[in-house]
């Protein structure tokens, strides 16, 4: 009988343990790769020149995303939770500091993502389009369209002239 | 997706290896010399009538929380030793503008557990102690509100509002639990139950947080029952 008894102890210990398992990784984001054909396979590069990208906040002032970039083989980009279509400013600054500017737009569908009631709400989000203009960026595709806390994934590859 | 750490983490990883060597510990110290899977050879007949049930943690849960069950069960009795299982039951759950994240959630559905538990006594015909598996059900449908918030970087205000989701979830039970006879046909009795999803359809919300039957997501994947037993 004692030895029930702390078993039920036990399990009332155990049975009122709980855990709120939020994930850490909670940044949604879209992640670029800079890549080159190099005898007709696409791989990837690493881009010389220096890259900033700036957007649009909804009170029509411009923010900062990414700051001078060297040597830049992937960066991350913000994307927005339920805009129907974010654009960036990309500007490339070359070593003979001559600055070139393009545009690039993302279209996409937002997912709302729950994990619990303890847990800030999300979006996820399906890429459903991208262009651009083509001052300094040869092409951008999306190689994965589906974006969500995983920071591993690819989801457009950019192309840069040189 | 990496989840967070803690002291319950670890607890949780270990748990089904704690029921499971509770219940393997206590059938060896238990079982009759017959073997655990053999009828007694005795007077008592081999069936001995029905017992229904009802549940005091799932109905304190809902007086005193924001989710709950309520849930009553049928069980046979045979030759006191296995005894199949029904469990049926209502549970909801209303939970209102979280204090920090200011989400909403609410669901409320119908659930069925099957199963059978066998008496592991080593006298089978007075008080009972029992191991037992479960296979449970449910089909429901979620309602999430969110208060608006802010995109940290467009910084216009936005919210989450998805109602009447269906979801389904099919899981499995292990448990632990004992009753005695208290007077009369009334008995009193109580489980532990280690839970574990066998397949699911959150809706594609990403995840659904109570499911009806089952209990919350974020908590262990131990539950409990305090029974109310009439024998008939």
């Amino acid at each position: 009988m004692r030895r029930l008894f702390l078993l039920l102890i036990l399990s009332v210990v155990l049975v009122a343990c709980s855990s709120i398992e939020c994930p850490i990784e909670n940044t949604v984001a879209v992640n670029y790769a800079v890549m080159k054909y190099q005898d007709g396979e696409e791989v990837a590069d690493t881009l010389k020149d220096t890259l900033s990208i700036w957007t649009r906040k909804s009170d029509g002032t411009d923010t900062l995303l990414y700051n001078r970039g060297v040597n830049v083989r992937s960066f991350q980009l913000q994307i927005s939770y339920t805009n129907p279509q974010d654009f960036f400013v990309f500007l490339v600054t070359d070593t003979f500091n001559v600055s070139t500017i393009d545009t690039v737009w993302v279209s996409k569908e937002d997912i709302p993502h729950f994990e619990s009631v303890d847990c800030a709400a999300r979006y996820f989000h399906k890429l459903t389009n991208v262009r651009s203009t083509h001052e300094a960026i040869d092409t951008i595709i999306i190689n994965n369209s589906s974006v969500t806390y995983d920071s591993s994934v690819k989801h457009l590859y950019i192309h840069f002239k040189k | 997706m990496t989840r967070r750490s803690s002291i319950c983490t670890f607890i949780s990883r270990s748990k089904l290896w704690l029921v499971i060597l509770i219940i393997f510990h206590l059938s060896l110290l238990t079982s009759s010399a017959q073997g655990f899977l053999k009828f007694e050879r005795d007077t008592i007949p081999f069936f001995r009538g029905f017992a229904v049930s009802t549940d005091l943690v799932g109905l304190a849960q809902m007086q005193l929380g924001d989710h709950g069950q309520y849930e009553a069960a049928l069980r046979l009795n045979l030759h006191d030793q296995y005894f199949p299982i029904v469990e049926v039951g209502y549970g909801k759950a209303n939970h209102e503008d979280d204090e920090v994240t200011h989400i909403s959630y609410k669901t409320g559905a119908p659930y069925f557990r099957v199963g059978v538990d066998v008496n592991i006594a080593k006298n089978k015909h007075s008080n009972r102690i029992y191991a037992g598996v479960r296979y449970g059900y449910t089909s429901y449908k979620v309602d999430i509100d969110c208060l608006p918030f802010e995109d940290p970087v467009w910084k216009n205000k936005t919210f989450f509002n998805v109602s009447d989701v269906p979801c389904s979830q099919h899981w499995a039970e292990v448990l632990f639990g004992i009753d005695a006879e208290l007077v009369g046909p009334l008995r009193l009795g109580w489980t532990v139950r280690y839970r574990n999803r066998l397949s699911y359809d959150d809706g594609g919300l990403g995840n659904t947080w109570y499911v009806p039957g089952y209990g919350s997501q974020d908590t262990s994947n131990l539950g409990a029952t305090f029974n109310v037993i009439i024998d008939i």
